[in-house]
């Protein structure tokens, strides 16, 4: 005597995952969308029912492999993508400049303090030339010398102020009073030609 | 703008004095080389602009390593450099300008300069053309998406978060999470079978489906 087959059974026999033939329903959108986000976790107890679906139904695996794969791709290319786009900027690329500067970080310190050894030792030598034999002739050049800066700086402000202070600077005194001009130009033309007279 | 990598990071060894708490951001040399590369294809991906995407990456290490003393690290370096840099997304993406400019930039991705690194994986020529279709065609639909359930699928499907991890960077809840990524699968699902090639591999199954 043959044994029954349940419809699942003879569809699977018969070759074919047809979910016509199994009297199911596809996955619904929330059952497709919880194995492609990987909320079984979160999806409630129906997940179970959409895993048990996949098995069955070609159609349904079919889709879900094809838009995994094609999400896959989108990750994989966009990701490479980024990496081509920051590999291109050179400026990017920490860990060479790290582990140049960090190369580096005793070479800099041997080289200034070189440099400022370089620089103190000569004006230590100076120093003493200049503060040891003569002391007393020379700090009172220093010192006459300073008084003199300091009164021909003070000469310098005040003229300075002077100017600033003056209503018409020295320099534009011409055009303040052209009427003076005049009579002084007057005058200068009329001295010739009294000269003139005279001579 | 230029990036100006480590220079424009205050110096690692600075100290922190007696009483700040040692952080795992205090090395910020290394926690840029580990982590800059992650933080700038989820901004580019997000922003889709190169130009924008650098200077946020910058932004995004400098408000971490400002804000170290708050990590309490409850979550790993990496989500909390995401959350940042989404929050510094949101903000850029109010702004009025970037709407104005997002599409004139010159510095706006091409899809078909993402297309292009489709993985060959030893295809054939018609199956790459194919695959690449496919990559430029969910590039588009995603942009559409709106930007919750755009910034819910990229740290799906592209940082491979978990639920809960992306509730936790969003600060929005568990339920409001799913329900974003089921629209924006179901409209990129949508997308994928109407897809021309889909159809042709597929098309059995879509009508049946349907």
């Amino acid at each position: 005597m043959t044994p029954q087959l349940t419809t699942e059974q003879q569809a699977t026999q018969a070759g074919t995952t047809d979910c016509a033939l199994l009297g199911e329903t596809h996955l619904t959108g929330e059952q497709f969308g919880a194995l492609m986000g990987g909320m079984t976790e979160v999806a409630g107890p129906d997940i179970s029912q959409a895993e048990a679906h996949l098995l069955v139904c070609e159609q349904c695996a079919a889709e879900l492999a094809s838009l995994r794969e094609a999400i896959s791709l989108f990750r994989e290319a966009s990701n490479a993508y980024a990496d081509e786009e920051l590999r291109s900027r050179p400026r990017w690329i920490l860990p060479a400049r790290r582990s140049l500067s960090h190369s580096l970080i005793p070479a800099y310190w041997v080289a200034a303090t070189a440099m400022f050894l370089t620089a103190l030792l000569p004006m230590q030598v100076m120093r003493r030339h200049s503060v040891a034999p003569p002391a007393a002739g020379v700090s009172s050049v220093a010192v006459s010398n300073t008084a003199s800066d300091t009164q021909s700086d003070e000469a310098l402000l005040e003229d300075v102020n002077s100017e600033i202070s003056a209503s018409v600077p020295t320099s534009m005194q011409a055009l303040a009073d052209p009427t003076a001009d005049a009579s002084t130009a007057n005058n200068e033309t009329s001295v010739p030609t009294t000269d003139q007279k005279k001579d | 703008m230029a990036f100006e990598g480590a220079q424009m990071f205050p110096s690692t060894s600075v100290s922190l004095g007696n009483e700040a708490r040692a952080t795992p951001l205090d090395d910020l040399e290394n926690v840029v080389a580990l982590y800059q590369p992650r933080v700038f294809r989820f901004l580019l991906a997000t922003l889709r602009d190169r130009d924008a995407a650098e200077t946020l990456t910058q932004e995004t290490f400098l408000r971490a390593w400002s804000a170290r003393a708050s990590f309490r690290e409850d979550c790993s370096v990496a989500t909390w450099l995401i959350r940042i840099a989404l929050n510094l997304a949101r903000d850029h993406t109010r702004t009025g300008r970037f709407r104005f400019w997002k599409r004139v930039t010159a510095s706006a991705v091409d899809v078909a300069e993402v297309a292009a690194f489709v993985p060959t994986h030893e295809r054939s020529a018609e199956a790459q053309l194919i695959a690449k279709q496919q990559v430029a065609g969910i590039w588009e639909t995603v942009a559409g998406l709106s930007a919750r359930q755009r910034s819910i699928f990229l740290l799906r499907f592209m940082e491979e978060m978990e639920i809960p991890e992306i509730a936790a960077v969003t600060g929005l809840p568990l339920g409001t999470v799913k329900s974003h990524l089921y629209r924006a699968l179901a409209i990129i699902r949508a997308q994928h079978d109407s897809s021309p090639n889909n159809i042709k591999t597929h098309g059995a199954t879509t009508k049946e489906t349907e």
